[in-house]
């Protein structure tokens, strides 16, 4: 017997044993050389949480800064507080949602019209049309201001003429005269990212050269210098991005001159093309067939391909003939682009050489998104691409990014960041976040 | 409006498993020795462990046992400090065993039923692994009719046929979110069957010491069955759904080889060693009845590697009514870093047996075990749902059997 009583002794050690759960060591979380108490972000639409082609409440819970912030608070981060729109107008700006899609799988976008929070509408002579938001009081952490480039970043006026910067400010249009690197930097901070410049090439493009100007790589250069000497003028650390290629998003790549010409030969196989107004040089246009290099707006509607337009030469159809081609803001065409992608080759030289010069962390997006766009990318069982709704990344608008891209990009910043301030900043899980809503 | 766009959807929901997921639970008594019996004779589960000992088995038997199963495993996704864990789920392996043969004859006939291969994880639907699986329950049941025969009193040999039934149950999230920002799901349910056989041979030295070698085939197992997706309505046409599904897994083949010592009348020690032939498991493909472009033939490279374990266990016989046993082993890995799947967690593995055999009437014996698993911690990264991570695993077995025995 004396063996049985041994036995219970080991019954009851592996009872215990039974209770072990298996524990990993998680790294532990530091802050490394970097102080994140007050972490600001500065930037456009992409930092405010724009996605499906408005700011609404929802698009800035998932904003990456307050994904990196929430990271951050792991490491000694502070509150980051968001200008949001309150519940009852949650939907902002209104923004677009996917209603389905047609027979041949093409998506039917609708607006989303209700519980905005639009307060109005000013003319500011000489400009324009400037819709006005519901005005946020609080603290603010997240300075996103969609539209805005770094051209603006000293212009006074800037208050007035954009409704989403105008709504953070005390003063009422036309009154501000704010400029945003004074907002951004009036209140002490010791840590921030930068991602501003995609608008002083991304305005010009979206607009198919025709709406907007690319700024001068010398004027970007410095204002970004002015920017980061201010930012960083009293000891504070920060990461900044690189600017995207902005002719690689689904907004230049879903509607292509081959799908539209292959879709109008069926009905007339004698057509050989589509007629744009293509950029010679300087400011000079000229009327030629489009090619594979010219690039379509997602928003350019196709089905005016072909109508009857009024001519000297009696009606010619839509975008068929040389008298008739497709309006230059639908087409960002072939020496558009590459000025774009020059100017923004510039840009990003720009950025980085600043960057190393005040020693702060690079995360270059401009690599990150080309190489999504070549290789896709596959996160937690999901693949990844830059397509326009299927590829995960990009939002409605093809431009902005999916609560999921956001994260994506936030697990990105936090890279750059835990790999120059040997901090331990844990990323945040992909997978919580969804991507695009299909009904 | 944008009329010449085509939608093509072009996420992953692959479906991707693996493993080592042989589950060496076929006997209480070689459970409580460390897994070894090859080299010995203890009772019915020879014909599992060594078809060759059945005809030197000294009685006949039938007996019956279960061994419930807890699987905790946890994951720490790379760059993260968040933790994920299983959900206490209990898998019941079990055996049964019938050795016959007339008193003093040189031949017995036995039938094994016991659950080799299998595997039940359930990580939930909110982890970050979840576009790689949320659970799994694959169980596989063999049925192994066997022939042993005597050839000397020194050597014996033996052979069975295996027919494997088995039953898998699977659910995956499709990252395609509906109106309510909810994922899509995946669940793929069916049966397979497979064919096999067995071998083995057993010699009794002159010096006591015995010896054992084994041969389990490789059970190419079909599964057929069903599929269900469900996600948003909108693109419910992108997954064809009821549909069905065939599947093909290898079971791999083991060789052993183990010996049993016998120091002295009260004590036996056992060492086993074992080649799984992991390697088979090259790739794992599934074939849907109805395809699209987003649900089609997928083909997923396994390249599985030979595993190998050593096993050890000994069992002391103080008073005739009272058996008590322990033992433990290592066993190395099937899957080769960057095919460590959430579906069973493949690593590096040590084990420690304990076990207790009381003989309660002159032919009934109830034998008890418990087995406390543990696999290594591991970083991988899946080369194909890039999931990146350490998954470190404990397993505990008790489990319990009756035999009678004449």
């Amino acid at each position: 017997m004396k063996f049985l009583k041994q036995h219970y002794y080991i019954i009851a050690g592996l009872l215990l044993i039974t209770a072990c759960k298996p524990d990993i060591k998680t790294p532990k979380p530091t802050n490394g050389a970097a102080d994140f108490s007050r972490y600001i972000s500065i930037g456009n639409s992409l930092t405010a949480g724009y996605a499906d082609g408005g700011l609404y409440l929802a698009g800035q819970m998932n904003s990456y800064p307050s994904i990196v912030a929430k990271q951050m608070q792991t490491v000694g981060g502070g509150v980051f507080n968001q200008p949001l729109f309150n519940s009852d107008q949650a939907n902002g700006s209104g923004y677009l949602q996917l209603a389905g899609f047609s027979a041949a799988g093409s998506p039917n976008l609708t607006p989303v019209t209700s519980n905005l929070a639009v307060r109005g509408q000013i003319a500011v002579p000489g400009f324009g049309n400037v819709t006005l938001y519901t005005k946020y009081t609080g603290d603010i952490e997240n300075y996103g201001v969609p539209g805005i480039k770094l051209l603006q970043i000293t212009y006074a006026p800037y208050g007035n003429l954009n409704g989403f910067y105008e709504r953070l400010l005390p003063q009422d249009a036309p009154n501000n005269t704010m400029p945003y690197l004074a907002f951004i930097t009036a209140k002490p901070f010791t840590f921030f990212s930068n991602w501003l410049g995609n608008n002083d090439a991304l305005a010009y493009a979206t607009s198919g050269g025709a709406g907007d100007v690319l700024t001068d790589p010398n004027t970007f250069a410095a204002l970004d210098n002015l920017l980061i000497g201010t930012l960083t003028a009293k000891g504070a650390k920060g990461v900044v991005a690189t600017v995207p290629d902005v002719t690689s998003i689904p907004y230049f790549n879903t509607v292509t001159v081959g799908a539209i010409v292959a879709g109008v030969q069926q009905a007339n196989p004698s057509v050989k093309g589509i007629y744009i107004n293509a950029l010679v040089s300087g400011t000079t246009y000229a009327p030629r067939l489009a090619t594979a290099s010219d690039l379509i707006v997602l928003t350019f509607p196709t089905s005016k391909i072909g109508t009857p337009v009024t001519t000297p030469f009696g009606p010619l159809p839509y975008g068929l003939t040389p008298y008739t081609p497709v309006d230059n803001q639908y087409v960002l065409d072939e020496n558009e682009v590459a000025l774009t992608r020059n100017h923004v080759i510039a840009f990003n030289s720009t950025i980085k050489s600043v960057a190393a010069a005040h020693g702060l962390a690079v995360f270059d997006a401009y690599t990150f998104l080309n190489n999504v766009k070549q290789y896709g990318l596959v996160v937690d069982g999901v693949g990844f691409n830059s397509g326009y709704i299927s590829g995960g990344i990009f939002s409605l608008d093809g431009v902005h990014l999916t609560p999921r891209g956001y994260a994506i990009v936030a697990n990105q910043f936090i890279d750059a960041i835990n790999a120059k301030y040997g901090s331990n900043i844990p990323e945040t899980n992909v997978a919580a976040y969804p991507g695009v809503k299909f009904p | 409006m944008k009329k010449y766009l085509l939608l093509v959807l072009a996420l992953m929901p692959v479906l991707v498993f693996a493993q080592g997921f042989q589950v060496n639970l076929e006997g209480e008594k070689q459970i409580g020795m460390g897994h070894t019996g090859t080299g010995t004779l203890q009772d019915g589960a020879s014909v599992f462990f060594n078809p060759g000992a059945v005809a030197m088995l000294p009685e006949n038997y039938v007996q019956a046992g279960i061994s419930p199963l807890v699987f905790m495993s946890e994951f720490n996704p790379s760059n993260s400090n968040a933790t994920f864990r299983t959900a206490n789920k209990i898998a019941t392996p079990f055996t049964f065993y019938g050795v016959w043969g007339p008193k003093n004859s040189f031949w017995k006939f036995g039938l094994g039923i016991y659950t080799p291969f299998g595997g039940l994880t359930d990580w939930g639907d909110s982890w970050q692994g979840k576009y790689a699986l949320e659970s799994l329950d694959l169980k596989t049941i063999f049925f192994q009719p066997t022939l042993s025969v005597k050839l000397t009193d020194y050597l014996s040999i033996g052979a069975g046929f295996v027919y494997n039934h088995a039953d898998i149950d699977l659910h995956q999230a499709i990252p395609i979110s509906n109106s309510a920002g909810a994922d899509g799901q995946g669940h793929l349910s069916g049966t397979g069957k497979g064919y096999g056989w067995n071998a083995g041979i057993f010699f009794k030295t002159l010096s006591g010491v015995t010896i054992g070698l084994s041969h389990r085939s490789g059970v190419s197992t079909s599964f057929n069955g069903n599929a269900m997706f469900s996600v948003a309505p909108s693109v419910q046409g992108n997954f064809p759904s009821p549909n069905t599904f065939t599947s093909k897994v290898p079971l791999p083949s083991t060789n052993s080889v183990g010996i049993g010592l016998y120091p002295s009348p009260n004590w036996t020690i056992a060492i086993d060693a074992n080649e799984v032939n992991w390697d088979v498991f090259k790739n794992l493909s599934f074939t849907y009845a109805q395809k699209s472009s987003t649900i089609n033939t997928t083909v997923l490279p396994q390249n599985y590697e030979q595993a190998y374990t050593l096993r050890a266990g000994a069992e002391y016989r103080g008073c005739p009514k009272l058996a008590l046993r322990f033992g433990g082993g290592y066993a190395t890995a099937a899957a080769p870093a960057d095919f460590v799947s959430p579906q069973v967690p493949d690593a590096n593995r040590v084990y420690f047996t304990g076990g207790i055999g009381y003989k309660i009437a002159s032919h009934l014996n109830v034998d008890a075990s418990f087995e406390f698993e543990h696999l290594l911690a591991r970083q991988t990264t899946n080369a194909y749902t890039q999931l990146s991570g350490t998954y470190e695993t404990n397993v505990y077995i008790p489990g319990i059997s009756l035999s009678y025995h004449w």
